[in-house]
């Protein structure tokens, strides 16, 4: 446990020298709340910018508070992803490619603490800016559009949660087994292209991962159906697991690959 | 459309965070030693792409070593 918050102050320290902990918050942020007023002013918008015949009408459609929510969730889902995927893809790779971890591989520390204090560094930085950036973006929400119900909120936010849990897993995992390039395409195709796979094919089956996203905004909307969503949860919690454990086995293995 | 009409109470918190990642960017620039590319490309595009150009800048023109 000693090993373990070693590590965490260095990760720390690392993540706040080159920026992190400001930049990313900073952008979950700034894309929650001009979701919610793009859709607002949007008509505004197309009258300052565009040269659109003055007689032309906009048929558009009213949205309710829990479409702008999903349809930020949507944002995060791409952007959010990429920015996890490649900003985070070398967090254990990278170490053993330019020297720290021959620092770190000599001393006796437990691969344990040592995968851990990564976990912990990304839970903080991204499910910490992404639950900020949702927060500022209800808080738009409310003013434009009206309220969303509380504890229906609360259950999407944890829900949404359990999925940057399993993305940044998945990060972590691939991190330890590959090189940073490596790494982080097969991030990319794990979080970003199998969600459009499954939500191309995704009619099939109810129990996936994936599904997550959706079924927390389900939960926002109050239209739920409670087995599938109850599964997936259970699916990815064992799957989070696993990727951890392994993550920790494959570190271990990969120890001789490091760069002396 | 008028100035008056525009709602800058809302529009404010957006121009602060872009202007505040430029400068983040633009700081951790002049501290950084070396950078994939020139650094004068890199400001270009921090300055000139609006809240992409940073993060961009950030997970791909900073060799974090």
């Amino acid at each position: 446990m000693n090993n373990f918050s070693i590590l965490f102050q260095k990760e720390w320290r690392e993540n706040v020298r080159n920026f992190k902990i400001l930049w990313i918050p900073l952008v979950f942020i700034l894309f929650g709340i001009s979701e919610p007023l793009m859709y607002h002013y949007l008509p505004q918008i197309l009258n300052a910018v565009g040269n659109m015949p003055s007689d032309m009408v906009f048929p558009l459609p009213d949205y309710t508070p829990e479409q702008i929510i999903m349809s930020t969730i949507g944002q995060y889902q791409f952007i959010g992803m990429l920015i996890v995927a490649f900003g985070f893809a070398g967090i254990i790779a990278r170490e053993r490619r330019n020297g720290t971890a021959t620092m770190l591989y000599v001393r006796p520390i437990a691969y344990t603490s040592y995968v851990f204090s990564k976990l912990a560094i990304m839970c903080i930085l991204i499910i910490g800016s992404a639950c900020i950036g949702l927060l500022a973006n209800v808080y738009y929400t409310y003013i434009l559009y009206g309220a969303v119900d509380a504890v229906a909120f609360i259950g999407f936010l944890g829900t949404y949660s359990i999925w940057l849990l399993f993305a940044i897993s998945v990060v972590i995992c691939a991190s330890s087994a590959f090189p940073t390039g490596i790494a982080s395409v097969i991030s990319i195709f794990l979080l970003v292209v199998l969600q459009l796979v499954d939500g191309l094919l995704g009619a099939y089956w109810t129990i996936s991962p994936w599904k997550l996203p959706m079924y927390a905004g389900q939960i926002l909307t109050g239209s739920f159906d409670k087995t599938p969503y109850l599964w997936s949860l259970t699916v990815t919690i064992m799957m989070v697991v696993l990727l951890i454990v392994g993550a920790i086995y494959i570190a271990k293995r990969n120890v001789a690959k490091a760069k002396i | 459309m008028e100035w008056d009409s525009v709602p800058w109470l809302l529009i404010l918190p957006v121009l602060i965070i872009q202007l505040l990642l430029v400068v983040v960017a633009l700081i951790d620039l002049l501290r950084v030693k070396n950078t994939n590319g020139s650094k004068w490309m890199w400001a270009i595009i921090i300055i000139l792409i609006s809240i992409i150009g940073p993060v961009i800048y950030f997970i791909v023109g900073r060799r974090n070593e």
